[in-house]
């Protein structure tokens, strides 16, 4: 799963630690997950998504998106 | 700038907290196995109701640590908990194929020496260690 969270943190101007602070997890995991080594859990995903006043989607987004839509493309047409 | 207001009991004082805990709770174990061990022959000469006491000290101290244990491990984030998954997964499999051939071997004399339980916790110990600086380097 890729993730914009970096980006976002950014343009905030905010540290590594300051967003760990706000979503009440380590540093460390926020360095894991804007590496995309660590996918987070949907409760997670979805505090990161009301600190940043964004939806989920915006913020991860699945790796193989375009293959699934090649996927229920095809699903549709058989 | 978009600031964030500055958190209370954070994560980390939490975490902190809660390694101090697990720590007095695993320095008092410790103690109260060595003197339930070295108790009866140092201190009260095999008496049997003393020995009970601190075998029953040593097992309440016991449950109190699994507690803190517990705590630590339920106050911790996602990732880290992960990391201490994979490092129990690990040492558990560890200790029960080291452990058990280990047992046999001593059944059948084929180790010079007698198949102590200390080895064993030697053994998971260091592999506890291992597995979490690992895991904790792979996700740093």
């Amino acid at each position: 799963m890729k993730n914009r969270l970096k980006v976002l943190r950014a343009e905030r101007d905010w540290t590594q630690a300051q967003l760990a602070d706000a979503l009440d997890v380590s540093r460390q995991t926020i360095n894991a997950i804007e590496t995309g080594k660590f996918d987070p859990s949907l409760p997670l995903a979805f505090r990161a998504a009301r600190l940043f006043g964004m939806r989920i989607e915006e913020i991860f987004h699945d790796d193989d998106r375009s293959s699934l839509a090649t996927e229920i493309k095809k699903d549709t047409y058989v | 700038m978009n600031q964030l207001k500055p958190v209370k009991n954070s994560y980390n004082s939490r975490t902190r907290t809660n390694v101090i805990r697990l720590f007095r709770w695993n320095g008092a174990w410790g103690a109260a196995t060595a003197l339930m061990a070295l108790g009866p022959k140092f201190l009260w000469n095999n008496s049997l109701v003393f020995t009970l006491l601190a075998v029953g000290l040593d097992v309440a101290i016991g449950v109190g640590m699994i507690l803190a244990n517990k705590n630590y491990l339920a106050e911790l984030d996602e990732l880290q908990r992960k990391v201490q998954l994979n490092s129990m997964a690990i040492t558990l499999g560890v200790g029960l194929i080291a452990g058990v051939p280990f047992s046999v071997m001593d059944s059948y004399h084929m180790i010079p020496f007698h198949a102590d339980i200390a080895s064993l916790l030697i053994l998971m110990s260091l592999t506890f260690v291992a597995s979490n600086l690992y895991g904790t380097w792979r996700y740093r």
